[in-house]
């Protein structure tokens, strides 16, 4: 396409730019004023003095967080827990959405799908005390179990070895019914034209399944895994704040629980901003490279 | 057609909706009028003498620490505008994060009368020296009699920055806090006396441990403490480091520094190897370990005095004629023994620069420091809210509970001299309660309330930079050697650590004070 | 034919044995805090209630449920969340329906801009000082309008509106129709099941919001509830350095926290099984285009 006729199409659809007027000035008001704010990672800032009159450092902030002696096992805990929450429990809110879209009876559907999602509205408190009941070595549930084949109970909470684990366990089951939420809905909105000619042409459930139903949401599975994958520097910090104990530091300590612990973060804006912008930075790459590989073998881009 | 129609009427329906946000809201000062206006009518009939000459007094605003109730409508507010003659708009800080909230709003420069927070020394001294806080001294001399007689010199000396008081603290009323609670029907069970020495106690635990008094079985836990606390108060005493600092051949030294150090870490580390202490300590959340003792599984508990009354509940639903209570001070192998006593402050009041009526706020607290003013508004009405009874306040229930019970959130310092009497009535609210406070606070010999320096030091800088960050690691290295997920070897090599974190640089700081006090 | 049943009969079971072990486990963490709700205190604090209530008493959730306070945080949650929902779900949507065109000129270039601030932000204070000089501060705009477009919602609709067949669009192009037309009279009456999604996401966005709230709204008349509930259920040990023995003593019981968790989360639990029928019906774009 040349210029001209770019710009025929770009007069010719003037009401589309329009509609994105609000929009625009949205992004620009609340999202791009306030970005002035990052330079204060650069900055020993303080909040009485302003970003005019607060002393620059450099990269003061962000050399303390790499220099410190535990952050290359901070950061080695945070891409395991991060890579493992991707790895295994990205797929598992797709299976569940097909599953459920099996499901003929209206009534037991509807009450799964609202079931399964009621974790997702309780906080990691509410939901690790639990799991500390469950999974104490005297008295839990699970270890009650595996007494009672005769295993030896597990300190699943208090063994390197096992701490990771419980924490991708959890939060994977904490949020399935909610992240199935939006495949249900991409599943909602096939064409329902497909199956019936499919019908017509003798396929069975699973064929459907996988020939229709998993090509018809594979646009939002990509754009969910892109997306997901920017958040890679995030494994939790909340979670495993209220799950993990010094005993498991060494596999269960992540960079914002790191942060919080050490109380670098604490009324110290610089340094959480800094820590924020290596997140941001890390993040962005990785869906700008996510989307190029998608682009070439997927045939498929955000933008 | 009709879709369309459908989504034009959703669209309105969302202008009406963000239109009716608008109006429900307005800006901070309108509010204070509705709010007060909406409040006004009980308190003006009760005093219209009052109102008529207090006619042209401002509305006060003041920011202060989150409570479960509206601070407008509980009894105490209505009682200090009779007695200051001030409406008083109240905001809170929220109860998570109150310094980052603090911090907004003290710079962005919202016009509070008054703010009162939980003491943070730090904190503090940043906004004083940054000349956001009004220097108090002259508005005290010219309108604050009773704010001199009420507050002692030595508080005000110990806020003064720069030579200048900014600040009003509250003190504490009390010194200690924690100490460690035993079954003492467990006791007799054994046939045991009350432990007085370290080794005793260990002794009275492996009996809890063999003899099963609860009939728990395996699921008996002879001594829980909270995964957060390793230094198990009492028991530090008694390895000479009842404080975080404490003196050592005349300099104030960390409990990971301290001599002392590896032994306790050793005493403790031998209780938790040999099943005496809780196994999943490292798990327990404060209610994890309370649930382990008031269900009747545990033996003893590190717990402070103020959790006892839920505790105590529970545990007489569960095991009806279960007696419990605190350790005295324990004898550790050297003879040494004690508990960490606090002095100092809990709650700090200021005036901001961007405050519009500084002089009526120290009038108010003037007004509220008058000592009739603040017992009654410490405790009430003698008759109504308490009696006195051998010189001690008790309380009248339910009415204290309900009128009194958030008293200490409305004070802007308090009347030093008296208060810790007063206050004694909150604690009286519960007998059993009461007994464990007096068993520690007033029972305690004096030699065995060892003060902590710190708690009435002036603002350290480096002190307070570094103090939190070298709790926690002196906290998880200390939980780790308990657990056997360290040695006590490698002990030099996180000393060094700590010292390069900060701990050398607060420990000059400190004793730099410390040795010219 | 036979077998074929046969084979279906087992697919069903494994699906529904997995479906009920996924529920089963989902809901156990829920009924917790519903028995912790209508237990005796006493039976919460030695850990006796797991499944089920100890003592059973509606005193606690009818003492949450009718203070005054509550009430009035969850009317402002309420019109938060609704006034929010519907502002954000018109203005994504008219948002992504252009962006969903990639052959418009700077079509890319602005998902990026979008996209950007998905990673990237200005930071809390920057953030308070534009809210400041909008004086928007103790004011509910502040609540919704920095939070206007979610770009995660705004990508999801683009992505939907992208699937639609283009011949929708070409036949109603051809009668004249104007884009906002074409948006407002065709795209959107098809995607029910994406708008009740983002739709679910916003409303629960806005009703689960603590920190604008903390931030920006300083009278207590304009807390939400999510600001309510957090002063309430706030770990009591987690500032337990900064209390005394007042605030300890005064910390609010296990089971009034429980009891405000659930009369506080019920509402907008509601409104998910309310808007499975657009998820179920499916659509049928056939029908409507020919």
């Amino acid at each position: 396409m040349n210029r001209n006729s770019r710009w025929k199409l770009a007069l010719s659809n003037w009401d589309m730019y329009l509609l994105l007027v609000p929009g625009l000035i949205f992004l620009l008001v609340f999202k791009y004023t306030p970005m002035y704010g990052v330079v204060i990672a650069f900055q020993d800032f303080n909040i009485f003095s302003g970003i005019g009159d607060s002393e620059w450092v450099g990269f003061e902030h962000f050399q303390k967080l790499i220099h410190s002696d535990d952050f290359f096992q901070v950061l080695t805990n945070t891409l395991l827990i991060s890579m493992y929450k991707i790895v295994l429990l990205f797929p598992i809110p797709i299976v569940v959405a097909l599953l459920l879209n099996e499901v003929r009876k209206m009534l037991f559907k509807r009450s799964i799908q609202t079931i399964i999602y009621l974790p997702h509205f309780l906080s990691w408190v509410v939901i690790s005390g639990l799991f500390v009941t469950l999974l104490s070595p005297t008295d839990g549930l699970v270890n009650q179990i595996i007494i009672a084949f005769g295993g030896k109970p597990i300190s699943f909470l208090q063994d390197n070895s096992f701490f990771r684990s419980v924490v991708v366990f959890t939060a994977g089951w904490k949020e399935i019914g909610w992240n199935a939420i939006i495949f249900i809905a991409a599943i909602a909105g096939i064409d329902q034209e497909q199956y019936e000619a499919a019908s017509i042409d003798g396929a069975g459930r699973i064929r459907k399944m996988i020939s229709i139903t998993l090509p018809g949401i594979m646009p939002t599975i990509v754009l969910m895994l892109i997306l997901r994958i920017g958040s890679l520097l995030e494994a939790g910090t909340e979670q495993i704040l209220t799950m993990y104990n010094p005993l498991v530091y060494d596999s269960g300590d992540v960079i914002g629980t790191y942060v919080y612990r050490m109380g670098l973060g604490q009324q110290d804006y610089s340094f959480s901003t800094a820590v924020g912008l290596f997140n941001s930075l890390v993040g962005f790459i990785l869906i700008i490279s996510g989307n190029m590989l998608s682009k070439k073998f997927l045939k498929r881009s955000i933008w | 057609m009709k879709q369309m129609t459908k989504v034009l009427s959703i669209a309105a329906s969302t202008v009406v909706l963000a239109s009716s946000l608008a109006a429900c809201s307005s800006n901070s000062n309108n509010n204070a009028n509705n709010a007060a206006a909406s409040n006004a009518p009980a308190a003006t009939t009760d005093n219209a003498a009052a109102t008529d000459s207090n006619a042209n007094l401002p509305t006060l605003k003041r920011l202060d620490v989150f409570q479960g109730e509206d601070y407008a409508n509980y009894p105490v507010a209505k009682l200090l505008e009779e007695k200051t003659g001030y409406k008083v708009q109240y905001d809170m800080l929220p109860q998570d994060n109150p310094a980052q909230k603090l911090n907004l709003l003290m710079a962005s420069g919202e016009p509070y009368d008054i703010v009162t927070s939980y003491i943070d020394m730090a904190l503090y001294s940043d906004y004083a020296k940054k000349g956001a806080l009004i220097d108090l001294t002259p508005l005290i001399d010219q309108f604050g009699p009773n704010i001199k007689t009420a507050i002692s010199q030595q508080s005000m000396d110990a806020l003064k920055v720069d030579g200048k008081l900014y600040g009003i603290p509250n003190i504490i009323t009390y010194p200690v806090g924690t100490g460690i609670l035993i079954r003492t029907d467990w006791l007799d069970k054994v046939g045991m006396k009350m432990p007085t020495t370290t080794d005793e106690f260990q002794a009275v635990l492996q009996a809890f441990k063999d003899k099963d008094p609860g009939g728990n079985g395996s699921q008996d836990v002879p001594f829980t403490i909270k995964g957060d606390l390793p230094m198990i108060d009492d028991l530090v005493g008694a390895f000479g480091m009842p404080n975080p600092w404490n003196d050592v051949d005349g300099q104030l030294v960390p409990r990971v520094l301290d001599p002392s150090f590896p032994d306790y870490a050793n005493y403790v580390a031998g209780l938790y190897a040999g099943g005496l202490l809780d196994k999943e300590f490292v798990v327990n959340k404060d209610a994890t370990a309370k649930e382990k003792f008031s269900s009747g599984k545990a033996g003893a508990i590190a717990i402070h005095w103020a959790d006892i009354p839920g505790v105590s509940d529970a545990l007489t639903k569960a095991v009806p004629d279960a007696k419990f209570t605190y350790l005295p001070a324990l004898k550790g192998p050297n003879g040494k023994s004690g508990f960490g006593a606090n002095k100092g402050f809990d709650r700090l009041s200021f005036i901001p620069k961007s405050a519009k009526n500084p002089e009526d706020a120290i009038k108010w607290i003037n007004a509220s420091l008058e000592s009739n003013t603040f017992k009654e508004l410490a405790i009430g009405v003698e008759g109504t809210h308490y009696t006195v009874d051998n010189g001690a306040y008790m309380p009248i229930l339910p009415i204290f509970n309900d009128e009194r019970n958030l008293a200490n959130n409305y004070m802007v310092g308090t009347d030093e001299a008296n208060y810790p009497q007063y206050w004694q009535a909150r604690v009286h609210k519960n007998p059993v309660m009461f007994e464990a406070f007096d068993t520690l606070n007033n029972k305690t010999a004096d030699s065995d309330k060892i003060l902590n320096e710190l708690s009435v030091a002036p603002y350290l800088e480096n002190y307070s930079k570094n103090n939190l960050k070298l709790e926690t690691m002196s906290g998880d290295y200390t939980v780790k050697l308990i657990a056997g997920g360290e040695k006590i070897d490698g002990l030099a090599d996180f000393q060094k650590k700590f010292n390069a974190e900060g701990g050398e640089a607060s420990a000059k700081e400190v004793n730099a004070w410390y040795t010219s006090k | 034919m036979h077998s074929k049943k046969i084979s279906d009969y087992a697919l069903d079971t494994v699906i529904y044995v997995i479906l009920i072990a996924m529920g089963l486990s989902t809901l156990l963490p829920f009924i917790t805090v519903l028995s912790k709700s209508v237990s005796e205190e006493w039976a919460i604090t030695s850990g006796k209630v797991n499944l089920f209530p100890v003592g059973f008493q509606l005193d606690t959730l009818q003492y949450v449920v009718t203070n005054h306070q509550f009430l009035h945080a969850l009317l402002i949650s309420a019109l938060v969340a609704v006034a929010g929902t519907l502002a954000s779900l018109l203005i994504t949507a008219m948002t992504a329906y252009p962006l969903s065109k990639r052959e418009l000129p700077g079509v890319g270039i602005i998902i990026i801009l979008f996209v950007f601030t998905m990673m990237f932000n200005g930071g809390i204070i920057p953030n308070y000082l534009l809210i400041r000089q909008l004086d928007l501060i103790d004011n509910l705009g502040s609540l919704v309008l920095p939070a206007l477009i979610s770009v995660f919602n705004m990508l999801v609709i683009k992505s939907y509106f992208e699937s639609l067949p283009p011949s929708l669009e070409e036949s109603a192009k051809i009668d004249g129709a104007r884009n906002y037309t074409i948006l407002f009279r065709i795209i959107l009456p098809l995607s029910g099941p994406v708008l009740a999604t983002i739709g679910l996401f916003y409303a629960v966005y806005y009703w689960n919001d603590y920190f604008n709230p903390m931030l920006y709204i300083n009278s207590t008349s304009l807390k939400p509830l999510q600001l309510y509930l957090q002063d309430i259920v706030m770990n009591a040990d987690s500032s337990s350095f900064k209390m005394s023995a007042e605030d300890m003593m005064n910390v609010p019981a296990e089971g009034v926290r429980a009891a405000t968790v659930i009369a506080s989360t019920v509402p907008i639990l509601l409104v998910y099984p309310f808007l499975q029928k657009y998820f179920i019906k499916g659509v049928l774009i056939g029908s409507v285009k020919g």
